[in-house]
């Protein structure tokens, strides 16, 4: 019954989805607001009935109908509550579902918000997103399908994947997917700021806010995907450069490129085809991410059973996109006259300039790494894959470079800068930094890299909070304030600049954490009987038992044990080996004890013989700092958004 | 004026050079980085050519053929694509998923023309998750969906 009125929902959307296409075209060609205005409506419709949609697949999953395929291969009878509701993006076809029902609703913000204040492009805006949402909703209805039935129905699901019964996973794709939705209001409002030739950066302007927001939403999405990969996986790591991280991580890289750049634009008038490139690449790398994973032609552990027919249709929706994009911004490309020129390289644009250069760089890394085995197994018979050390060779420099630009950037003045200026603000800075990176292998950081990425965590900091000390004390001395009003009044005041400064800072704990796990994590694979023990790190864990354990659908063997440190409480940690009642393979729960300092990791293996079991070991230094840092990352995009236009002067 | 020409020559300069650097470090750091994946057949074949090369073999984990070291986490197999059978020799932690009859993929080097050493081993997830790599089927699905979308 509800998956009858969901795929009716479904089939008007799409009829409305014409309507949002062609509609405004009809008004801006007629010169007539009603046809304007109906697109706008059909858009809250669309909203609206995707919404009834997706609500009457989540309760086709609530009241276990295994009469729609999706929900028996999804769930079981015994699946709790919380991932039945949520089993709804669990699959590819519910999950592209998920996608078009958050477009609809981004869509009709947009249409909400901005249409008294952006006339002129919100009918162009209206028709582009009202094509996406077409191409959407056609890929859902006719080539992936949730609501398709399945007759004679089973008597019980095949279950939901028990990797995804989660509460990392529950999150992960959800705001993944806002991130990568998200850039299609910014790309929308380009093409429409190409079309109508208006107001050269408006459009920068007025999808400040929506960019940030996506790109703060593809962090969460990226940071739930690693942390999930950490604590659910059982490898010890939470990053392993598999395409489908890839995927998501590229459009993130030039999100960032982009999210920088435009503040050139803004300032400087400068950038603008490039600004422009930027945002039509982040949304293609947006759907690219979605498409390599919804398509199955990558191989990798996200990669769901692929269908050919899925996988020509979006091959050509992208290609449309592209060349609608690119055709536009080549043949527009005369409008986008730059006036003023970078005259020197002691400037905050050319310090932009080359991040933007890195980051590109890096996305470029990726996207060949990614692509190339596609293109060699199609080229060729030959299979191939690109490792990690490729990805780490190339991406260690870039960071490094990344970093002692993140010092540079906003400090440095726009327009040219001095050398007593930059004595001044820099060399503090860089001589600790020098320090640090001298001292760094007295200190246990023996590695190249990482001393040096020591000394850069170090120089970008004082950098960071010397400027908030100095522009402090300007404001103390000039309206005779204290220490404390003057700096809260600073960093409340403009938003935007200590947003983006909070961003570093997280960014520098995040880094902190990579050197840490990246290059110090110690791992130890041995077996153990009852009562054994060992030494890893400052720690001596012993085997006490291994008993049994069970939940609603699944039975467990246990491993139970102590691990102590001198002056230390001891901990008991419980590694699993579950069996989930509806598949036969294992699944590993590893257990993790997590400080400041450092994580115990214990993952449970094979019974070796009667009484002995195999177990790995990991103790990685500073991998909450990821976590923690990114959390501040996050928090300092959502305080740079609390600010709305900058005042000019 | 020359001076305004020279400074924006060096900006140029400077920024073809950082780009340079950086393609130079993708370039170089790409060819050392890639594994190849060989089925049994076209491994043994070409043994001579691929010794001490880092390669992926996948095929099948040969029911009965898996022995473990009592006491120790050392196993021995045969990997199989039905006509070659490879010894393959593996120490440390399986994945959940190894199993006799199994899909498999192991990434190691030939140490000897008899025998693969593995250095890690990927196994196949379960039936409604399938990597793409792991079995051949795909891989000719995926293959026939990207060349029938490419003519």
């Amino acid at each position: 019954m509800w998956i009858e009125i969901a795929h009716f929902a479904t089939l008007i959307a799409l009829l409305l989805a014409i309507v949002l296409l062609a509609a405004p075209l009809i008004g801006i060609h007629w010169q007539r607001l009603v046809w304007i205005r109906i697109g706008r409506q059909s858009a809250f419709a669309i909203c609206g009935l995707l919404t009834l949609a997706s609500a009457g697949l989540i309760i086709s999953f609530l009241q276990h109908d295994f009469s729609v395929r999706y929900v028996a291969e999804h769930a079981s009878l015994k699946l709790p509550v919380f991932y039945l509701a949520t089993a709804m993006w669990g699959g590819h076809e519910g999950s592209l579902l998920f996608w078009a029902w958050l477009l609809s609703l981004f869509v009709a913000i947009a249409a909400w918000k901005h249409w008294n204040t952006h006339p002129v492009s919100m009918p162009w805006v209206l028709a582009i997103l009202g094509g996406l949402l077409l191409g959407f909703l056609l890929l859902v209805l006719f080539l992936s399908s949730p609501f398709e039935r399945l007759i004679p129905p089973p008597p019980d699901g095949r279950d939901l994947n028990p990797l995804l019964q989660d509460p990392g996973m529950v999150f992960h794709p959800p705001f993944l997917y806002m991130g990568y939705v998200g850039f299609a209001i910014p790309y929308a409002f380009a093409m429409a700021a190409l079309i109508t030739a208006q107001g050269d950066s408006e459009w920068i302007l007025a999808t400040r806010r929506w960019t940030l927001f996506s790109w703060a939403m593809l962090t969460i999405g990226i940071v739930f995907g690693a942390y999930w990969a950490y604590y659910e996986l059982g490898w010890g790591g939470y990053w392993a450069w598999d395409p489908v991280e890839n995927a998501s991580f590229m459009p993130w890289l030039t999100g960032l490129a982009f999210l920088h750049s435009v503040m050139v634009q803004e300032r400087r008038q400068m950038f603008k085809t490039w600004n422009l490139f930027l945002i039509i690449t982040t949304f293609a790398l947006s759907l690219l991410g979605t498409f390599l994973v919804r398509s199955g032609v990558l191989s990798s552990v996200h990669a769901f059973a692929t269908d050919p027919g899925r996988g020509v249709y979006i091959l050509v929706f992208m290609a449309i996109l592209l060349l609608f994009s690119f055709g536009l911004l080549t043949h527009k490309a005369d409008l986008l006259k730059e006036s003023p020129q970078m005259d020197s390289a002691l400037s905050r644009e050319f310090s932009f300039l080359v991040n933007n250069l890195f980051l590109v760089a890096g996305a470029c890394t990726v996207l060949l790494g990614t692509l190339y085995p596609l293109a060699v197994e199609t080229l060729s018979s030959a299979k191939v894959t690109v490792g990690a050390p490729y990805y780490n060779k190339v991406f260690i420099p870039i960071m490094l470079g990344m970093l002692a630009l993140m010092g540079l950037g906003p400090i440095i003045p726009w327009q040219r800068s001095s050398v007593t200026r930059l004595r001044q603000e820099f060399l503090p800075a860089l001589l600790i930094g020098i320090v640090v990176t001298i001292l760094a292998p007295w200190f246990g950081i023996t590695h190249g890299s990482g001393a040096v990425a020591t000394g850069l965590i170090f120089f970008v900091g004082v950098t960071h909070f010397g400027d908030l000390i100095r522009q402090a004390r300007i404001r103390m001395g000039r309206e005779s304030l204290s220490a404390s009003r003057a700096t809260w009044l600073l960093v409340t005041r403009n938003k935007r600049r200590y947003g983006g400064l909070m961003v570093h800072v997280g960014t520098l704990i995040m880094v902190a954490g990579f050197v840490g796990s990246g290059l110090f994590q110690e791992e130890r694979d041995l077996f153990m009987a009852k009562g054994d023990s060992m030494t890893i790190g400052s720690w001596s864990l012993t085997l006490e038992s291994v008993d049994k354990a069970a939940k609603r659908n699944w039975t467990a063997d246990e491993a139970v044990i102590r691990a102590e440190r001198p002056g230390a409480e001891p901990l008991i940690l419980r590694p699993q080996k579950r069996v989930y009642n509806e598949h036969s393979q294992p699944t590993t729960e590893a257990a993790i004890h997590s400080s400041w300092r450092e994580d115990l990791y214990v993952v449970l293996g094979d019974g070796v013989k009667e009484g002995v079991w195999a177990f790995r070991i990991y103790r990685t230094p500073l991998v909450s700092w990821i976590w923690v840092g990114s959390t501040i990352m996050v928090l300092g995009v959502f305080w740079a958004m609390m600010q709305g236009r900058r005042i000019k002067s | 004026m020359i001076s305004l020409l020279n400074k924006r020559l060096m900006l140029m300069f400077t920024v073809i050079m950082v780009g340079g650097a950086l393609v130079a470090l993708v370039l170089t750091s790409f060819t050392g980085a890639l594994v190849y994946f060989h089925t049994p057949t076209e491994a043994v074949a070409k043994t001579k050519e691929l010794v001490a090369k880092k390669i992926r073999i996948g095929g099948m984990v040969q029911t009965g053929s898996l022995v473990r070291e009592s006491g120790t986490l050392k196993i021995r197999f045969l990997v199989t694509d039905s006509t070659t059978h490879i010894p393959v020799r593996y120490e440390g932690m399986l994945p959940d998923l190894f199993r006799e009859g199994q899909g498999v993929v192991v990434e190691g080097t030939w140490q000897s023309p008899q025998e693969f050493v593995a250095t890690t081993i990927l196994a196949k997830h379960s039936e409604d998750y399938v990597p793409v790599d792991m079995s051949e089927q795909g891989i000719a699905k995926s293959k026939e969906s990207l060349l029938k979308s490419l003519k």
